[in-house]
C-alpha cells in the first residue's frame, strides 16, 4: 500500500508564546483532492510552511509521500509542486522565463520544458502574455503561480489559498483544473473559502486556533451534521409553541427554535424523536404538516465547528 | 549543490536585465576615467586657491602616475565598498521580503546552493567591473603622464579586490542573517569602518587581512611589502564567510 501523500502526527508549532499548532494529526491518502479548511489565523499557513519545508516543526512529525519534512531530499521536493499564498516571482521575467527557470531547477530536458510550457502557459490563460511579471495583476501572478507549482508534474500539490485573489471566471477556472487532477495528483489546498471545498474536494480536515476540530469526507461530514436536525411544521396558530413547550426538556432535545408554525430542532436521539414528536403533536391537538431530517451544508458544519461565521 | 546551475544562471541574467549591471561596473569605469584627470588637474587646483589667499605658499610637487593610481584606488576604497556594502545588503534578505525565495527554495534547490550562487554572481560582476575599471584607469594614465607602471597598479588592485571579495562574502552572510535589508547594510557599513580603523593598527595591519589597505600603498609605490599574512588570513575570512553564510541561512525558517 502506498504511503500517505501526507502525515501530521501531534505536530506542534510555537511562536514564542502563540501556538500556531497544537498537537495536529492528519492523514491525506494518495490521490485525494483535499481542502484544509479554516478561518484567517487559524494555522493553515504555518502547517504548509512545515510541510514545503520553509519551517521546523517545534515537535511532532510531519512526512509529505513517506519521508520526514525536516530531512526530505531533493528528490522528494522534486515530485511536490507548492503555491504560497502570495507567490514572489522575479519582476524583470516574463510568464515562460518563469516557468523556464522553474523547469530548470527541477532538471527537466529541453523538450519537456518546452511541452509543459506551453501547456500551462495556455492552462494558465497567459500563452500571449509577453509583458514582464512586474506588470501583471494579482490575479495574473496566482495563476501564473499555479503553473510553476505543476511544471513537475507533482505527485503532491499544495496550494495555500489559490483562489483568493482571482475573480469569478478565474476562481473557476482554477477548480476546474484542482478537479481534473484527482485520482493522478495528490491536491491539498488550504482555503477558508467553503464554496471552493465543497465544489471541487473530496474530504476536509477544519482547523481552528491550530487544533484539528474535524477531518472526513466531505459527505460524511455533512451527513453526521444533518442527522441531528430536525426541521417540524405544524397547522395551527400557537400550535408550534405549545408542542415546543411540550418537548422542551425531553433528554435527546439540545436545542429548540419554535417560528411560525415551524419547529427548528437539534437532537441527540433521532429514533426517540421520531418517536416523541409526532406523539406531542397528536397530544396537543394539532396536526402535522412536515417532518424532515434538514441537511446541513458545509457552512453549517463550519460554524458548528468553529462557533462563527467564515467568508 | 542541486539547482546551483540554474539559479547562477538565473543571477546573471538578473544582473544583465536590471539596474546591477550599471551600478558598480558605471562607478569603476566612471573612477578609471576621472581619477587620472583629478591627479592631473590637482596641483593646478591648489595653486589657484593659495593665490587667492595673499600671503599663503604651498608647494606642490608635479602630479606622477603613481598620483592617478593612488586616485583611483582611494575612490575604490570609498565609494565602490561603500556601494558594494549598500547593494550587497538586499542580495538574501530581499528574496526574501519579496517572497522570491520561497518558491525557488520549495524546488530542488538547496539553501547552500542559493547562498553560494548569489556569492559567485557579485564577485564575478566585481572582478570583471574591476578588470574594466583598471584598464580604463591605465589607458587614460598612460596618455595623460609618462611612467606608469601598470604591474604595480594590477598588484595594488588585486589587493583591494581580495578585501571586496571578502566585504561581499560578509555582506551575503549579513543579509542571510538578518529580515531587513537596512539592518544588513548597517552591519555592513559597521564591519567596513571597523576593519578601516583596525588597518591603522600595526599587530592588525601585519597579521590579518585588514593590512591589505596599508599594503596597497606599497605596492602602488614598488617598495618592498610583506602582503603574505594579510591574503592567506583574507583567504581564509573569505572561506569561513561562506561557511557561516550557509550554516545560518540553512536554519533560517522563512
Amino acid at each position: 500500500m502506498n504511503a500517505p501523500a501526507i502525515e501530521l502526527l501531534g505536530l506542534t508549532k510555537r511562536f514564542g508564546e502563540t501556538l500556531a499548532l497544537d498537537r495536529v494529526d492528519l492523514v491525506v491518502q494518495p490521490g485525494q483532492v483535499f481542502g484544509f479548511l479554516g478561518r484567517n489565523g487559524a494555522g493553515k499557513t504555518t502547517a504548509l510552511r512545515i510541510l514545503s519545508g520553509l519551517a521546523r516543526p517545534t515537535s511532532g512529525t510531519a512526512r509529505v509521500l513517506g519521508h520526514d519534512v525536516t530531512h526530505a531530499t531533493d528528490a522528494v521536493r522534486a515530485q511536490i509542486g507548492f503555491l504560497p499564498d502570495v507567490p514572489g516571482f522575479y519582476p524583470w521575467m516574463t510568464a515562460r522565463e518563469y516557468l523556464e527557470f522553474a523547469g530548470r531547477l527541477f532538471g527537466l530536458d529541453r523538450a519537456t520544458l518546452d511541452a509543459r510550457a506551453d501547456a500551462l502557459l495556455e492552462m494558465a490563460g497567459l500563452a500571449s502574455v509577453t509583458t514582464r511579471v512586474g506588470g501583471f495583476s494579482r490575479g495574473m501572478k496566482q495563476r501564473l503561480g499555479i503553473a510553476q507549482a505543476l511544471i513537475n508534474a507533482p505527485s503532491l500539490l499544495m496550494l495555500d489559498e489559490p483562489t483568493s485573489a482571482l475573480d469569478p471566471i478565474g476562481r473557476r477556472e482554477v477548480l476546474e483544473m484542482v478537479g481534473s487532477l484527482r485520482g493522478r495528483t495528490t491536491v491539498f489546498f488550504s482555503t477558508h473559502i467553503l464554496a471552493d471545498v465543497e465544489r471541487v474536494c473530496d474530504s476536509v480536515a477544519i482547523l481552528e486556533r491550530g487544533r484539528i476540530v474535524a477531518s472526513a469526507g466531505i459527505a460524511e461530514l455533512t451527513s453526521r451534521a444533518s442527522a441531528d436536525r430536525l426541521v417540524v411544521e405544524i397547522d395551527g396558530d400557537g400550535a408550534a409553541t405549545a408542542v415546543a413547550a411540550a418537548l422542551t426538556g425531553r433528554a435527546w432535545v439540545k436545542a429548540l427554535e419554535a417560528t411560525d408554525g415551524t419547529l427548528r430542532m437539534t437532537v441527540s436521539d433521532l429514533p426517540a424523536a421520531q418517536r416523541e414528536i409526532p406523539a406531542a403533536i397528536t397530544a396537543a391537538g394539532v396536526a402535522l404538516r412536515r417532518f424532515e431530517v434538514e441537511e446541513a451544508s458545509l457552512e453549517d458544519v463550519f460554524v458548528e465547528l468553529v462557533g462563527g461565521p467564515a467568508s | 549543490m542541486t539547482g546551483f546551475d540554474a539559479f547562477l544562471g538565473k543571477e546573471f541574467t538578473e544582473i544583465r536585465r536590471t539596474w546591477r549591471l550599471w551600478v558598480i561596473p558605471g562607478m569603476l569605469v566612471f573612477f578609471g576615467v576621472t581619477s587620472p584627470i583629478i591627479a592631473a588637474l590637482t596641483p593646478s587646483l591648489v595653486k589657484s586657491m593659495a593665490e587667492s589667499q595673499p600671503g599663503v605658499v604651498i608647494q606642490v610637487p608635479p602630479p606622477t602616475a603613481v598620483d592617478a593610481f593612488a586616485q583611483f584606488i582611494k575612490n575604490l576604497n570609498q565609494f565602490v565598498l561603500i556601494a558594494v556594502v549598500i547593494t550587497g545588503a538586499g542580495v538574501v534578505s530581499g528574496e526574501r521580503s519579496s517572497g522570491t525565495a520561497i518558491l525557488a527554495l520549495t524546488k530542488p534547490l538547496s539553501r547552500g546552493a542559493f547562498v553560494v550562487a548569489k556569492m559567485l554572481s557579485q564577485v564575478t560582476l566585481l572582478a570583471v567591473a574591476t578588470a574594466l575599471g583598471t584598464v580604463v584607469c591605465l589607458a587614460m594614465t598612460t596618455v595623460i603622464f609618462d611612467g606608469a607602471v601598470g604591474s604595480r597598479l594590477a598588484m595594488a588592485v588585486g589587493l583591494w579586490l581580495l578585501y571586496a571579495f571578502l566585504l561581499v562574502v560578509v555582506m551575503t552572510l549579513f543579509s542571510a542573517a538578518f529580515r531587513s535589508r537596512g539592518a544588513a547594510a548597517g552591519a555592513g557599513l559597521g564591519f567596513y569602518f571597523l576593519t578601516l580603523l583596525l588597518s591603522a593598527w600595526g599587530p592588525a595591519a601585519r597579521y590579518t587581512f585588514v593590512g591589505t589597505m596599508p599594503v596597497m600603498r606599497d605596492a602602488l609605490l614598488g617598495e618592498p611589502m610583506s602582503a603574505a599574512w594579510p591574503v592567506v588570513s583574507g583567504v581564509a575570512a573569505i572561506v569561513l564567510g561562506v561557511v557561516m553564510a550557509v550554516g545560518i541561512f540553512d536554519r533560517k525558517e522563512l
